[in-house]
């Protein structure tokens, strides 16, 4: 395999609160290669989005830091840098997809002069090629009447198309990585799909790495080849698609995938619910985050906490995997 | 014809429909029904005239002329009949309406400029340093008396005849500056700042480009509500003698009218009294209707 785009070494992001401080990503490790999509799914709060923003140097400061680790992207480390340095890598190299496309674009602006602004900044193009590019990049995440839609104002758009004009404008620099967060939760459910295939669409015609941020075990399983678990600010399974929906190894990862809803027979059942309650962040247990509402749990859990370490195909945290038969 | 086709394109070919549909149309549009608002505009663009007028120098040229005898009554000649020393009232006060304009139009236009970027930096830069002194500026100059104020400008610049401009600008900035910071706050969380962010768009960029440009009516609203403080300030500094000193004024008129009222002549101060009321009706008819038209909770 060619070498990870991004690869995130034990990274740490801590937010000061009234209360203390508390850890929202504790030593997480990835890395992205080229041309693939990776999912990140977990809660909310399972520090996911932190992990999303921390790529850009996004993370709101203070009260948030990044307290360890390394970000590398193309083999240079993010933390750290400066903020000009980080506004010349945001937009070109690594571009952000928001949740909410009500208010993502501003809404005094139309969409076309917002557009024209980005490609004028970054690709020096004159005021009439920034227009003919805005128009054609409408075009290519499925804005029907591009040539009219240029010239109006937000709050003209549904939903789904302004989510669209997001996608539009994240991808007018060409970045090499997006990251999306989140980028069909607030559209309906016909429109999701729609939109996330037009996502995956692009992802491999702009040859891009994306990271998507969900909590939508179905978005992860459309769009992506790996798929990262988080909870409670940790990574608990890391595998490919195929791999983590066929046989999850972690009793989360088994959990959340049982928890969905399937009408296997004719039958009624009841929805299987993972007990407990997610750990309160600023009193975690000294070992596995996950063991006060695991089945599966040992004597060793409660003292230890699980590193990931292989399995099969996969990478699990757990001491006590779920093993399912071939 | 099907109705998409229709409703895309008008009989010209251009764009149609949509794009009367901004904030601005939007009230544009209820602006034009609000009678009120558009009597207020008109007296307000009459007045306006009458102004230009007279720095062009059409009208009202021989304000400082004496015309006549002594507390002349109306007449073809002198239609509000003349003063004291023989000088034509209607003259002086129609000088004085460029004066409330030149100072109106001076203050409104800085104290908003001062104002929207000192508001909309303090509320983007929120609990940090910038937005500390921008409030700790504000509470200091709230908490000096206006005409003290003044009169202390006045002072320090020696009789320099800017001096009120200079001590009503350096007050009436703060009332926009609060409104403008309190909308930057509300805004700022808004994704699109976000997203500008995301884009590496620099932050001064985002305040200036992308935020002020959301506050644009409420800075419009206070321009006019600041055009009409700084007209009835400029009367009473006139009045108290700390405005107007080689010009004309409705303040210095009024001034003059305290001798002549007892003497039983209202000449100078009926028709000072009377432009300044119309003019400041007028202004506050088209600012509640600014208002009203602009609010956005009422537009979107």
């Amino acid at each position: 395999m060619s070498a990870p785009l991004l690869s995130v070494r034990d990274l740490v992001i801590e937010f000061t609160t009234e209360q203390g401080v508390v850890r929202a990503v504790d030593g997480i490790s990835f890395d992205v290669f080229p041309n693939e999509t990776v999912g990140l799914v977990g809660e909310s709060g399972c520090g996911k989005t932190v992990t999303g923003l921390s790529i850009l140097g996004l993370v709101p400061r203070p009260p948030g830091r990044i307290a360890g680790g390394r970000i590398e992207f193309e083999g240079r480390d993010l933390v750290g840098l400066d903020e000009s340095e980080l506004r010349a890598i945001r937009g070109r190299d690594i571009a952000m997809i928001f949740q909410e496309p009500m208010t993502a674009l501003n809404p005094v602006f139309t969409v076309g002069s917002q557009m024209t602004d980005v490609l004028r900044r970054y690709k020096g193009l004159s005021r009439r090629q920034a227009r003919a590019a805005a128009i054609e990049l409408l075009a290519r995440v499925g804005i029907p009447a591009p040539d009219r839609r240029v010239d109006e104002y937000p709050h003209q758009l549904s939903g789904g198309m302004r989510q669209r004009v997001v996608i539009a404008m994240a991808l007018s620099c060409d970045p090499k990585l997006i990251v999306a967060d989140e980028p069909t939760t607030a559209l309906d459910v016909t429109t999701q799909a729609q939109v996330l295939e037009q996502l995956v669409r692009l992802q491999e015609e702009f040859r891009m790495a994306m990271i998507l941020v969900t909590h939508d075990l179905g978005v992860i399983a459309e769009a992506c080849d790996r798929a990262m678990v988080m909870y409670c600010g940790r990574i608990v399974e890391q595998a490919p698609i195929e791999e983590l929906f066929a046989r999850p190894r972690h009793p989360y990862s088994a959990g959340l995938l049982a928890s969905i809803p399937a009408r296997v027979d004719d039958e009624r059942r009841e929805l299987p619910v993972i007990p407990g309650m997610v750990p309160d962040l600023l009193h975690l247990p000294p070992g596995c985050r996950f063991a006060d509402r695991c089945g599966r749990r040992l004597a060793r859990c409660d003292v230890e906490q699980p590193g990931l370490a292989p399995a099969g195909e996969s990478r699990v945290a757990c001491f006590n995997p779920v093993e399912t038969p071939r | 014809m099907n109705a998409p086709a229709a409703s895309a394109v008008d009989a010209n070919g251009a764009p149609a429909a949509s794009r009367r549909e901004t904030l601005w149309h939007k009230a544009l549009w209820k602006l034009r029904r609000d009678r009120a608002g558009m009597a207020g505009l008109a007296v307000v663009m009459l007045y306006f005239l009458a102004a230009i007028g007279v720095w062009l120098g059409w009208w009202a040229t021989g304000w400082a002329e004496v015309a006549g005898g002594k507390w002349e009554a109306p007449s073809a000649a002198h239609w509000f009949g003349t003063n004291l020393i023989g000088q034509d009232i209607f003259a002086r006060s129609v000088y004085s309406i460029s004066t409330a304009f030149e100072v109106g139009l001076v203050v409104a236009v800085l104290a908003t400029l001062l104002g929207g970027v000192l508001g909309a930096l303090a509320g983007f830069f929120a609990g940090r340093f910038t937005d500390e002194l921008v409030v700790w500026l504000m509470g200091v100059l709230d908490s000096i008396p206006f005409y003290l104020l003044v009169a202390a400008i006045a002072f320090a610049m020696a009789g320099n005849p800017y001096a009120m401009h200079v001590a009503m600008i350096s007050t009436f900035w703060i009332t926009t500056a609060r409104l403008v910071r309190g909308e930057v706050i509300k805004l700022r969380q808004l994704e699109f700042v976000e997203a500008a962010h995301a884009i590496g768009v620099p932050e001064y960029t985002i305040v200036f480009r992308h935020i002020l440009p959301n506050t644009l009516h409420i800075l419009l609203v206070q321009s006019t509500i600041t055009f009409v403080a700084a007209i009835k300030s400029e009367v009473i500094l006139s009045f108290l003698g700390l405005g107007v000193k080689d010009g004309m004024s409705w303040g210095l008129m009024i001034a003059e009218s305290t001798i002549e009222v007892l003497a039983g002549f209202f000449g100078n101060f009926l028709a000072a009294s009377l432009l300044m009321f119309g003019l400041v009706m007028a202004f506050n008819f088209l600012s509640d209707a600014l208002q009203d038209a602009l609010d956005p909770r009422q537009v979107s």
